[in-house]
This record gives structure tokens, C-alpha cells and sequence, in this order.
């Protein structure tokens, strides 16, 4: 197993470097990574970045010293779009991380165990599922108050199930194969069975999935905030920017337009990135 | 048949019953008070205690709870908080805006999604079909709420093309008003022959609906392009091919008929997707419709109106689904739910 | 307009499609209407929070001035004579102020074809007194009489300046008694867009949240107005109301950002006025708590509040700094109320004096307000120059609300909010209700207690009602008081613009009725 994961790990690269697509996506990520580590650092202004005001230069236009103008409290728009890139990833990371664990959990005892249990994992998130997505987060943040926290929260409700799902079904059809029957067979526990087999065989379905939330969660809570429901202000989250700048978007059109090009351009990596993995690791499209 | 309909309406009443409980239950710990939601910011303390009793908020939770079954079961879905409207009476209203809203949307959706990924499958190594790879992965990238934004400074605050928000001219009412046979606005004034509010109607619509089309678009296209790139690699079509079918033949008569269910799958969920689409981009285009009175609804708590709009987002995607499926069995009747 | 027909059959469906179709046909054929000439399209930001005119607390207002008529209206800030008659044709009031009589119209007639006379109008008044909403308003009044069919008289318990209450933008409208009746029956009578008003204009259609079409009623009393149809598009979104007025979608818009004035004012189609409000910004600090307990950390505070840039970014420029809680063109606004000004160095030694060191505080305001989302994190940035830590919380005004009245000790540390008085006495409102104490917190949100305080304010309201001048100064010296010990602090006096295009003439900004637009006045140039 462990020289396959090697030859894995060659074979990325490899991959990385011919493919187009890949290299400008993963630019863009290591670029918001940056972004997102180094704020202070990379910010012209980190202090208008973190939010202070600054009185004397209010919606100043783009221009040599502003790059992408400044906003209603005068700060340099360029530093808060740098400024948003961390709790952007942040709450991407937070909510596509806690749902993946949850879910691969309940799924992975869901499909290991089946019976009762299976049933009633499935029912669950089949019924969270049967709702247009967003929904429900919109509902629980509108009703808990709205906020990131909150928002966190309910947008980890909404996604677990997809996570639940998809490993309760792959981990189904693993073990129906031979190799889980003879360990059984022999012996081994059912823990070590699940974490040694079930999960190193479902990484790369799991790996695709996470890459195409991380950005469509950055989408959700992006839209949640534009219409005042997720981070709120003084926060440097984008969607927050796009909301505040379109009180002014016929006259000052650089706020809204350059934040919400921030949130478009991330998630366009993500999901290319993630489409270029689906590809990649894809069994029926690597045979060919 | 009759089968799969059983099977839907039974777990339909399950996900709407989860729906209504999921929703109360929310709405009993809302951090502020409904009752001061109601009577407004300045009121006395007598109001305060007279309007909950009047809503019932000094009942216990339970009793609340089955008082409020049996009201959305008999058709009473309660007051909206902030236009103290029957709930139902506003989601009458309302729908036929957002319906034509979707549908018109969808209808760009499906011609734009299908012409391009046709054509990027049809020709796959070709410099278009990478572009249009990339348009449709940015279609799902795309918040449809910056998108409208940016249409609106384009089209409508640089340009002047389109009007800038509503459904109709507001002229129309009084000039050309639309005769109400089905209730659904554009649709009756077609129908009616009143094209003077179908022009306008149509000219409202472009901007909102290719704001909301964008994701479904980006979907169909990638859908459409796969499969008919997996058609196209196997025998019958290669056989085909070299038997010298015309390339029109090949493409619409044989790949797009083994290519299209999975497409109208994706139709489906992204028709799902637009139910909550409507929320933003009706509030951007200030759409009279259900998607803003849904998006004022979640920010100002109007708790009745958002369980409302909770029983009919689930009953919507329901109702999607059970079309796609009927469709689905239609076309390929070895598909059985 | 929307002819709501109900069609039975399938039969009658079809004829009615043969019949529209021939009608669409002949639409194309018709030039456009000449009516469409005398409709009036505003853009406004009013929502209808209810139609019930005796429950409507809020931005409703907007219409109601135009459907419903009260005994008198009070003319904008420096207009003489100070009031104008509305029902009641003239009015008198005995040397002790606490009789009033008001003789009512003849003519006058209700839009449901009822005679207004002195019989209805105290029913209508009796039963706004006894509904709530704003009806707190007549609590001074003992008894309603209609001695004649043209007389009514109102016996107070204490001396009150009827005058001003009479002419309140909220619970003075006078209804008529069939709707009263409908309402005691039916609650929520009023709500489809239903109305009981003697005004120039009455409710033509209602599309909830989204549109109201008002038109002229016939047997109006008064002059006819210009406009015979007003239809106006309720836009929560002064950016699309904008829009909608500059691509000439609407004539007016009523609701447009105060950041697009500067361009609005470079066109030459529109002319930008500014006029005083009654809308006043004020900060409650929890004197509850330590060290905000302190008056001298309450001064500090006062001093490192920024406020010229408030005004600047918060009013866009539109406002000048506040004194006290009273709004300037308000009684009893006083010129000479003192203020603070933003003193860091100043601040940080009185902060030191009191021995407060890293001080960490809780800032809530109104999420809706986006006057608030711009000025408050200045004052944040202010309160870190000089070592105040502030977290800043925006939350729906109930929320907020809720929130500081439930648990004052455990409550937020400054609370802001806009304020404004039901009728045009800030000594009634504004200075009783935001800082005399109270058993329970309802709007002092400062949860302070001060006797003396309290003790001028009784006092000045009672004098007001036969003595103006001298409740002044009693007032006056209440508001010394609130600046010396601070349980606030007084931000800034909004300023009301309104952008009136040069097409039509529109009535000035009248500070009485801070929401409404005068429908009847609007003529085209």
C-alpha cells in the first residue's frame, strides 16, 4: 500500500505539470494560501486590511496608490480583499472539514454496520437531503441570529449528509469484496477493518469531493453574508464587501466588483482543481 | 406508476412534517421576541402581551406545536410579521413571478448548456471547447448575487438596455394592464395578446433570469459535454461512423438520445438549485416574487412567513424530482423508481 | 387595475381568452392612454407594517398622511401660523389648558361615504385611546364629549398641549365608524389594504411588500389634487430606487442614499434639499455596570467619540453633532445645551484617573441602519486609540432590543440606536422615555436612575401644557444634567435630503410627519 501511495504522490506531480488547467488553478490557491498566511505582510495597508478607518480618503477611486480604490471608511479595498482571504479559508476549512468528519464517520459505520443503524444514518441525511441546498442553512442562521458562528454551524448541518452518503455508499460496495470477508474472517476487529481498508480506499473519492466544497462553501457563506445573514461587519469577508459596496455600485463600482471577483476566482480554482482531480482519479478515465 | 407516486407522497409527508418541526422548533428559540417583531419597534409593553396572546406565544410548546399542524394542514399558515398578510395568500401572490422567473431561466439554461456542450464534444481538442470548459466550470463558480450586480452596472447604469428592476413598466398597469386568466403575469399577457406588456415583461426578465441561469448552465454544459464524449467513444457510434451516417444523424439521432437522461438528471437538481437562487437575485433585481419576500423574510425573522417558505422550498424540490423521474420513465421505460 | 375575474367554468375561461385577446387586440391598436398622464410614480422605501391607522407605529406613515386626516396638522419647522386645520375646522382652549374645544367641518365625509361629525370623530378618538399602538398619546384626556354635531370637547386631567397631540403623525387620525366596527370585530380588518380615512386619497390597490396604488377620493373636501393616481413602488433598496428615478422608471424616488447625493447633485435634473429631522442618534451606556458606573469613565468615553467623522461618514455630512437627546427644530431643543468634543489626550487621563486599564466593552447596533454600519466602527477605531477595546455586534433591532431589556447586568456596554418621538415633543418622549428611570427597562436602555432628573422632567411636563416656556427651562436643566453625568452619549442630529426632480414641484420636508410624502401638494412644472 504504502509504495502505491508513493507512486501516487510521483504520478500527481507528474500530472500537476502537464496539465494546463491544474497549474493555473493551484497559482490562484497558493496565491489565496499566501493571501490568507501572510495578510499583514502582503497587505499595502495591513492596518486598513484589520480595519481601521481612514477619514481622510473615502472612495477614492482605483488609482496608483489605491490599486483597487478605497471603500466607504476610506480603507484600501486591495488590503481588505488580502484582509478576507483568512476567514474565507477559514470558514471554508472549518465547515468542509467538520463535515467531512462527521460524515465519513456516520457513513463509514453506517455502511460497515448496516442493520438498523445503516437505516437510520441513511434516513437522516436523506432527509436533510431532500431539501434545496442552502435552504436550511438559511433558515437556522435566520432563526439562531444571524452571524458567522452561526452561519458555521448551519452550514456544517447542511453538508454533512452529502459526506454520509457518499462514503456510506462506497464503503457498501467495498465491503462486499473479498478482502473484508477473509480479514473478517480471520479475525481482525471491525475498527481496524474500517480505518485500515474501508477509509484508505475511499480517500480518493473523498479527496475530489472536499476539493469542489472547499470552494462552493466559500460560494454559501459568501451568499450568506451578502444578504446579511453571515459574517457581519467590521468583518473583511467578502460577501460582506459585495453587500456594502452596492449601496454606492453606480458611482463607486470597485468595491463590490473587485470582492466579488475575489469569491469568483476562488472557487473557479477549486472547482477546476477539483474537476481536474475527479479526472484524474477517475479509475475509468486513469485506465485509459 | 401509481406505484412511484405512493412511494413519493408518503415520503413527500415525512420530509414536510421533518420541515415543519425543523422550522419550529428553530423558531421557539429564536433569540428575539416575536411578538416585538410584530408590533414594531415602538410599542408598549400592553401591545406586547396582547399580541401574544393573540399569536398564541403563551401556550405551552407542544400545544403550540400541534395547534400549528393542524393550521398548515387545514390551509392557515399563519400572519407574515412584517405585511401582516395571510402567509398562503402571499405565497399565492407571489409564485407565478418566480415561477416564470425559473422557467425562463431554465429555458436559457438548457439551449445555452446543450449548444455548448455539443459543441465542445463534438469537437474536443479544439481551442472553443477548452474555452467553454472553463465557462461552465464558471457558471458554478459564479455568486449569482455579484453576477446581477455586475449585469445591473453594465446593462443598466452604463448602457441604459434594460430597465432596471420590477417585472413590468410601471406604466403598463394603467396603459396596457394584464388580464388575470392563470395568474401567471408574462404568460397571461401573451396569451391575451397584450404585447405591449410582454415586451416590457420580456425586457425585465433577460437580466434576472441569465443571472439565475448561470449555474444550471455551467451544469448542463459539463454534463451534456461528458456524456456525449463517453457516446461518442463507444462502438455503435464508432461503427457508424464508419459506416458513413451523416455527422447530424450520428449527433442527434444516435449520441444525443443515449446522452440526454443523465442531462435532464442535472436539469433537475440545478432547477433545485435555483429555488434558493431566487433569494438573491430576486432582491437584486427587486423581482416581485417569492425568492425576495424570502430573502426580507430570513433577515428580518418574519418566523411565520420563513415556515412557510421552509414547507414550500421541500414541497418545490419534491415536486421537481417527481418530474424528472416521470420524465425519465417516459424516456427510457427500463428506468422503474 | 388588475381585474380579478372568477371564472367557474372552462366555457367561461375560454370566451374570457377570446374576449382579452380581443382587447390586447385593440390595445395595440389605441394609442397610449392619455390618462397615464395625471398617475405619479414614486419609489420609496415605506413598508406597510400595518394598514390598522390606530396600530401604525412605523414608515406606514408615508401613505396614511395622504388617506387620513387628524383634527389638525402642525406646518413644517418656522412656518406661521404654527397649525392648519384638518377636521377640526377651528379649536380653543380654556386658560388653565385643561379644556379644549374643537369645532369639526362640515363637508367633510369619510371615503366610505359616512358624514364626518363631532359623534363620529370622538368614537374615533375614544378608540384609539383605548387600542394601544400609539393611542398612549391621549392619556391626558379624562373625557370625550360631542355636546353639538360640530362640537367636540376634550376635558384633560392635566394640563396638555392638545394642539400638538391632536396634530400627531400617529394615533390621531380620525376613522370612520364603520371601520371602526369592522375592527373590533375583525383585528386584522384593515390589513388587505382596506381604509376608513377622509383624506385627499384613498388605498386603489395593495400588493404586500411590494406596491401601493392610491387614488384621489371624489367627494374630497378639500382641493383636488394634481395627481389623480399615486403608485408607489415600496423598494427597500435606496441604490434600485435610485436607479429607477435617474432611467426614469419612477418620477420621484423618496429613498435615495446619502452616499449618491454628490452625484445627484452635479445633475442638472434634480434639485437636493435639506431640511432638519426629528431622527436623533444617541448611545445608552450600561451604567450598570463597572467602571461604566463611574460617571468620569462615562465622560472619557464621551470625549474619545470622533465626532465630526461620524457626521461625515455616518451623515454623509448631512447632520451636525447632537445636544443632548433632543433633536434641533424639536421641542425643547436648546442651543445651549453644552457638548462634548473628541479630546483623546483628554479622555485617556480621566480614564487613568479612574483607574481603568484595559478596558473591554460591548457595542451593539441596529443591523438594518446603515448610517450605524458606517459610523460605528469609528468609534471602535477611536476607543482603541485610547486603550477601550470595543467588540462591535450589529443585530436586528429586536434583537437588540429584546436583548437589553431581558438582562440589563449581563447586557451589552454601549447601545445605539435612532430615535425619534411619536409626536413633536422631545420632553414627552425623547427625554422621558430614553433616561427617566423606570421599574423596567423599556427604553431608558442606560438602566440609570437619577431623581433629580426624573423629578424635572414630571415637573416640565405637566408646566408644557400651560407654560412653554417655562417647561423649557425646566428642561433645560435636565438636560445639563445628562451632560454632566453622561449615561449617554448624544451622537448626532440627522439631517433630512431629499433629491426632488425639477419636473414637479414638491411640499417641503414637514419635521411633524418625518416620514410622509404629501401627495395632494405634488404638482408637475
Amino acid at each position: 500500500m504504502d509504495t502505491k501511495a508513493m507512486k501516487i504522490k510521483v504520478a500527481k506531480l507528474s500530472w500537476l505539470v502537464a496539465n494546463p488547467y491544474a497549474i493555473v488553478a493551484s497559482s490562484i490557491l497558493t496565491i489565496f494560501l499566501a493571501c490568507a498566511a501572510f495578510s499583514s505582510w502582503l497587505a499595502p495597508y495591513p492596518k486598513e486590511g484589520a480595519g481601521a478607518p481612514n477619514v481622510a480618503h473615502t472612495l477614492i477611486g482605483p488609482s496608483r496608490l489605491h490599486l483597487l480604490g478605497t471603500d466607504e471608511l476610506g480603507r484600501d479595498l486591495l488590503s481588505r480583499i488580502i484582509f478576507g482571504a483568512r476567514p474565507a479559508l477559514l470558514t471554508s476549512l472549518t465547515v468542509v472539514g467538520t463535515a467531512a468528519l462527521v460524515g465519513t464517520l456516520l457513513g463509514l459505520i453506517a455502511g460497515f454496520r448496516g442493520g438498523l443503524i445503516d437505516a437510520a444514518v441513511m434516513r437522516l441525511s436523506e432527509l436533510f437531503l431532500s431539501f434545496p441546498p442552502l435552504l436550511l442553512s438559511l433558515v437556522a442562521v435566520s432563526l439562531l441570529g444571524p452571524g458567522l458562528r452561526n452561519a458555521l454551524i448551519a452550514l456544517i448541518v447542511s453538508w454533512w449528509p452529502w459526506y454520509a452518503r457518499l462514503i456510506r455508499n462506497e464503503s457498501r460496495s467495498i465491503k462486499s469484496q473479498p478482502f473484508v470477508e477473509i480479514a473478517q474472517a480471520m479475525g481482525v476487529s471491525s475498527w481496524k477493518i474500517m480505518t485500515r481498508h474501508l477509509l484508505r480506499n475511499i480517500t480518493s473519492s473523498l479527496i475530489v469531493q472536499i476539493a469542489a466544497d472547499l470552494g462552493t462553501v466559500i460560494l454559501a457563506a459568501g451568499s450568506l453574508a451578502f444578504i446579511g445573514l453571515g459574517a457581519q461587519p467590521p468583518s473583511s469577508d467578502w460577501g460582506l464587501m459585495v453587500a456594502q459596496g452596492r449601496t454606492v455600485i453606480f458611482d463607486q463600482w470597485w468595491i463590490s466588483t473587485f470582492a466579488g471577483l475575489a469569491i469568483f476566482i476562488v472557487v473557479l480554482a477549486f472547482n477546476l482543481l477539483g474537476d481536474e482531480l475527479r479526472d484524474y482519479l477517475d479509475p475509468r478515465k486513469r485506465a485509459k | 406508476m401509481i406505484r412511484l407516486l405512493w412511494k413519493r407522497l408518503t415520503s413527500a409527508s415525512l420530509v414536510l412534517l421533518a420541515a415543519s418541526f425543523f422550522t419550529f422548533i428553530l423558531a421557539r428559540i429564536v433569540p428575539s421576541d416575536p411578538a416585538l417583531a410584530y408590533v414594531g419597534p415602538k410599542s408598549t409593553a400592553a401591545d406586547e402581551v396582547r399580541i401574544r396572546t393573540m399569536l398564541g406565544l403563551d401556550q405551552p410548546i407542544p400545544v403550540q406545536y400541534f395547534k400549528y399542524l393542524k393550521d398548515v394542514i387545514s390551509g392557515n399558515w399563519g400572519y407574515s410579521l412584517s405585511t401582516k398578510q395571510p402567509v398562503l395568500h402571499e405565497i399565492a401572490n407571489r409564485l407565478p413571478p418566480t415561477i416564470e422567473l425559473i422557467a425562463v431561466a431554465v429555458g436559457f439554461a438548457i439551449i445555452f448548456g446543450l449548444i455548448f456542450g455539443m459543441l465542445a464534444a463534438r469537437f474536443p481538442h479544439s481551442v472553443g471547447a477548452a474555452l467553454i470548459r472553463v465557462l461552465s466550470i464558471a457558471g458554478i463558480s459564479v455568486p449569482a448575487f455579484w453576477l446581477g450586480l455586475l449585469l445591473q452596472l453594465l446593462f443598466v447604469g452604463r448602457l441604459g438596455w434594460f430597465p432596471a428592476t420590477g417585472e413590468f413598466d410601471l406604466d403598463i398597469k394603467f396603459t396596457n394592464p394584464i388580464h388575470h386568466i392563470t395568474g401567471f403575469p408574462l404568460f397571461d399577457a401573451a396569451i391575451t395578446g397584450n404585447w405591449v406588456a410582454v415586451t416590457s415583461g420580456l425586457q425585465h426578465i433577460v437580466l434576472p433570469a441569465l443571472t439565475l441561469a448561470a449555474y444550471s448552465f455551467g451544469l448542463i454544459a459539463r454534463m451534456s459535454r461528458a456524456n456525449l464524449l463517453e457516446v461518442f467513444s463507444q462502438d455503435y457510434i464508432k461503427v457508424a461512423r464508419a459506416y458513413g451516417v451523416s455527422e447530424r444523424v450520428v449527433l442527434f439521432k444516435l449520441a444525443l438520445k443515449n446522452a440526454i437522461p443523465p442531462v435532464i438528471t442535472v436539469t433537475g437538481l440545478s432547477t433545485a438549485y435555483l429555488i434558493t437562487g431566487t433569494f438573491f437575485v430576486e432582491q437584486v433585481y427587486n423581482w416581485p416574487g417569492i425568492g425576495g419576500f424570502a430573502a426580507n423574510a430570513l433577515i428580518s425573522v418574519d418566523y411565520p412567513a420563513i415556515m412557510g417558505i421552509t414547507l414550500l422550498g421541500a414541497a418545490g424540490y419534491l415536486t421537481i424530482n417527481f418530474i424528472v423521474d416521470l420524465i425519465l420513465t417516459k424516456i427510457d421505460p427500463r428506468i422503474e423508481a | 387595475m388588475r381585474t380579478i375575474e372568477n371564472l367557474k367554468s372552462s366555457k367561461s375561461k375560454l370566451l374570457a381568452i377570446i374576449a382579452s385577446l380581443a382587447l390586447g387586440a385593440t390595445a395595440l391598436l389605441v394609442p397610449q392612454a392619455a390618462s397615464a398622464a395625471t398617475v405619479l410614480k414614486v419609489a420609496t422605501s415605506a413598508a406597510v407594517t400595518t394598514w390598522d391607522p390606530f396600530q401604525s407605529f412605523s414608515t406606514e406613515a408615508f401613505y396614511m398622511t395622504n388617506i387620513y386626516e387628524p383634527l389638525l396638522w402642525k406646518n413644517a419647522d418656522g412656518d406661521t401660523p404654527e397649525y392648519s386645520p384638518g377636521i377640526a375646522s377651528s379649536w380653543s382652549s380654556s386658560a388653565d389648558g385643561k379644556t379644549w374645544t374643537f369645532k369639526i367641518r362640515s363637508g367633510a365625509t369619510f371615503h366610505d361615504g359616512t358624514v364626518v361629525d363631532a359623534a363620529a370623530v370622538k368614537a374615533s378618538l375614544e378608540q384609539s385611546k383605548a387600542n394601544g399602538g400609539a393611542g398612549f398619546i391621549w392619556d391626558p384626556v379624562k373625557t370625550f364629549a360631542a355636546p353639538s354635531a360640530d362640537t367636540l370637547v376634550m376635558n384633560l386631567s392635566y394640563a396638555a398641549p392638545m394642539d400638538l397631540i391632536a396634530s400627531s403623525t400617529y394615533g390621531a387620525w380620525i376613522v370612520s365608524p364603520k371601520a371602526l366596527a369592522a375592527v373590533l370585530k375583525d383585528a386584522k380588518y384593515f390589513e388587505s389594504g382596506v381604509d376608513g380615512g377622509t383624506g385627499p386619497y384613498a388605498i386603489q390597490s395593495y400588493k404586500a411588500g411590494s406596491e401601493v396604488v392610491l387614488a384621489t377620493y371624489a367627494k374630497y373636501w378639500g382641493a383636488k389634487p394634481a395627481y389623480g393616481i399615486v403608485d408607489t413602488l415600496i423598494t427597500s433598496d435606496g441604490i434600485t430606487a435610485q436607479q429607477m428615478m435617474t432611467s426614469g422608471q419612477v418620477d420621484w424616488a423618496t429613498n435615495i442614499p446619502l452616499t449618491s447625493i454628490p452625484t445627484l447633485k452635479k445633475n442638472s435634473k434634480y434639485l437636493v434639499k435639506v431640511y432638519k429631522s426629528p431622527f436623533n442618534y444617541v448611545g445608552y451606556f450600561n451604567t450598570l455596570r463597572a467602571p461604566l458606573n463611574n460617571p468620569a469613565v462615562r465622560k472619557a468615553l464621551s470625549m474619545a467619540i470622533p465626532y465630526a467623522d461620524i457626521v461625515s461618514i455616518g451623515g454623509q455630512g448631512f447632520g451636525t453633532q447632537a445636544r443632548g437627546p433632543v433633536p434641533a427644530g424639536i421641542y425643547p431643543y436648546s442651543s445651549t445645551t453644552p457638548q462634548y468634543k473628541k479630546a483623546l489626550a483628554t479622555a485617556k487621563t480621566l480614564l487613568a484617573r479612574a483607574g481603568v486599564k484595559d478596558l473591554h466593552i460591548k457595542i451593539t447596533y441596529a443591523s438594518e441602519n446603515s448610517a450605524e454600519a458606517r459610523f460605528v466602527p469609528l468609534i471602535q477605531s477611536s476607543f482603541a486609540s485610547i486603550g477601550v477595546t470595543a467588540d462591535v455586534q450589529a443585530i436586528l433591532f429586536n434583537q437588540q432590543w429584546s436583548a437589553a431589556k431581558k438582562d440589563p447586568a449581563n447586557a451589552q456596554d454601549l447601545f445605539i440606536v435612532k430615535y425619534w418621538p411619536t409626536y413633536s415633543d422631545a420632553g414627552v418622549d425623547n427625554l422621558y422615555s430614553l433616561f427617566h428611570s423606570s421599574a423596567k427597562p423599556f427604553f431608558n436602555l442606560s438602566y440609570w436612575k437619577n431623581t433629580q432628573y426624573d423629578s424635572l422632567i414630571d415637573d416640565a411636563i405637566v408646566l408644557s401644557g400651560s407654560d412653554k416656556a417655562g417647561a423649557q427651562k425646566l428642561y433645560s436643566q435636565a438636560m445639563q444634567i445628562l451632560y454632566d453625568q453622561a449615561p449617554g452619549v448624544y451622537l448626532y442630529d440627522e439631517a433630512q435630503v431629499s433629491v426632488v426632480p425639477k419636473k414637479l414641484s414638491i411640499p417641503k420636508y414637514n419635521i411633524n410627519y418625518p416620514f410622509s410624502a404629501f401627495f395632494a401638494g405634488i404638482k408637475a412644472n
